[in-house]
């Protein structure tokens, strides 16, 4: 056991300092770091203002309080905060795999996913994280359901899940890097584009959607079924307990994704 | 005429550049119809839940006030505006600054060159999502059509006013991404993008209207859907023309201070 403990402690560490010397180089350009958390900010108040304006007019939304809907929202852009904020590597892949200079990767003795993982940072997370979570706190205290210790834990275990699931998309779209060879790939936008449907409740989608974005891209898993959990709507709050197991499933499919990409990747100069 | 060749060159140019980047394009585009869709499918159900009119809207109105809001924002892209903040960035700056041309207009030159484009695809792809969502209300009187013509043309002018007023930050920063991002966001709501102005509450209804954001989509959109009477509807293209004028002219004074940084920076 301790044996296995030991490479997985030492990923951990790897990750932690490849990921410090990225975020250096980018706390060098102070000004480029305080507008790029300004400008997430920014765009979470508004999206939250949109969303109130609406409620302004109309109690619910098929059956939707305000502050479920601000919940669905705020989980969308947290998630998305923890994933550029420690995992933004992801999306500089395609960049790497074209160039040839995934190379370097493969050429150190390291995990090429956790190299990938901790490849970059985006800085503009650390506004999403604080405002989404600002807004899932306010949501949270308006929810007509008792904070009990045991829901508590389990609303942690959801946003954990809902980070992994969101983390376990953006790096297994990344890999379509090794399959489309063009400077930028278009799937991981599109992918990562997706979830804007996953910001209202799916309820108000045709069966199409809802397909996509449960069974598809398990978006869903990332901001509805968890919001429904906590909030204690019977039709979808049992569907929220799976969250974790989703959680896992997506994360082992990338993993798998990207071994069967490496295996393709060839350099350039053929 | 040869000086207008130069500028119909530049935009050419830059439309066939946007073809070379297609892929580019394409993704910004489908980014959007994502988006739209998704309004779409959260308006139906916000007008099933409530029949009649809401702030004023009908569902076919609201559908079509999406749709213009969706084609105008297609306009001008994320590209033109890269392209600027980049070309500073990077100091390319220095070769315009060396040709015998202007800088403002050759910037607005090559960012309307792909407009054309832009806008054909906004209107095919609107048009499906019009068709799978039961169509748009049309404007009562052909009248309508013209006069949202002209405010359309005054709603892209702005915009090029603010992008490239906008673009000249990058002459003190390093990255442009994290201002493109905030000052979309702030146009996104002021402008109406997102709903229609009359949905906010009186304060934030008159921020948005000392502001030149409700040029882009609002006043273009109430025109078209005929939501504003006559002599209204002169007063807002009027507003819309000041500040098109207003910001072009903001931007040659920005500029001449800006390109001193650029003479100190680069030696």
């Amino acid at each position: 056991m301790a044996a296995r403990l030991r490479p997985a402690r030492r990923l951990v560490y790897i990750y932690f300092r490849c990921l410090g010397q990225q975020m250096k180089a980018i706390l060098a350009y102070e000004a480029d770091f305080a507008i790029l958390m300004f400008s997430a900010v920014l765009v979470q108040i508004v999206g939250f203002a949109f969303i109130w304006a609406i409620f302004q007019r109309i109690p619910s939304v098929n059956g939707w309080t305000f502050w479920q809907v601000v919940m669905m929202y705020a989980l969308i852009f947290v998630t998305e905060g923890v994933g550029s904020l420690f995992f933004e590597g992801t999306w500089r892949v395609s960049y790497l795999v074209y160039s040839g200079q995934f190379d370097q990767v493969l050429l150190r003795p390291i995990s090429p996913i956790v190299q990938v993982l901790a490849g970059a940072v985006g800085f503009n997370g650390l506004g999403n994280i604080v405002t989404g979570t600002v807004l899932i706190g306010i949501s949270m205290a308006n929810a007509p359901v008792e904070w009990t210790p045991g829901r508590l834990l389990m609303f942690a275990i959801l946003l954990v899940s809902a980070s992994t699931i969101r983390v376990a998309i953006n790096l297994g779209s990344a890999a379509s890097a090794f399959w489309v060879r063009s400077p930028w790939s278009m799937i991981p936008v599109f992918v990562h584009q997706l979830g804007d449907f996953a910001k209202y409740p799916i309820t108000i989608y045709s069966i199409g959607v809802q397909a996509l974005i449960v069974v598809a891209v398990p978006f869903a898993f990332i901001s509805f079924f968890p919001t429904a959990y906590v909030f204690g709507v019977e039709a979808w709050s049992l569907a929220g307990l799976l969250t974790p197991l989703v959680a896992i499933y997506c994360m082992v499919m990338a993993v798998v994704v990207f071994r069967l990409g490496l295996r393709r990747y060839e350099s350039t100069g053929h | 005429m040869g000086r207008l060749r130069k500028y119909s060159a530049l935009a050419r140019t830059s439309l066939e550049i946007t073809f070379v980047y297609r892929a580019g394009f394409a993704v910004n585009m489908i980014g959007t119809i994502f988006y739209v869709v998704a309004m779409f499918y959260l308006w139906q159900t916000i007008f099933l839940g409530s029949p009649g009119a809401l702030g004023g809207f009908t569902w076919p109105e609201m559908k079509a006030y999406l749709l213009v809001a969706f084609l105008l924002n297609s306009l001008l892209t994320w590209y033109s505006e890269w392209v600027m903040g980049s070309d500073i960035r990077d100091g390319i700056v220095a070769i315009d600054l060396a040709r015998p041309i202007d800088i403002q207009a050759s910037r607005f030159a090559r960012a309307m060159g792909p407009v054309p484009f832009e806008f054909t695809s906004a209107l095919a792809v609107g048009a499906i999502v019009a068709f799978v969502f039961g169509g748009i209300a049309l404007p009562a009187d052909p009248a309508h059509v013209g006069l949202f013509l002209i405010s359309a043309v005054l709603a892209t002018l702005i915009k090029f006013g603010i992008v490239y007023c906008v673009s000249m930050a990058a002459f003190w920063t390093t990255g442009t991404d994290g201002i493109t991002v905030g000052r979309t966001a702030v146009q996104n709501i002021f402008s109406g993008a997102l709903i229609p102005l009359v949905f906010f509450p009186d304060w934030l209804r008159s921020i948005a209207a000392v502001l030149p954001f409700q040029g882009l989509i609002s006043t273009p959109a109430l025109t078209y859907l005929g939501k504003l009477d006559g002599p209204t509807t002169a007063l807002m293209l009027a507003v819309q023309a000041g500040w098109a004028v207003g910001l072009i002219v903001l931007g040659r004074l920005v500029w001449r201070r800006a390109v001193r940084a650029v003479t100190i920076n680069g030696g």
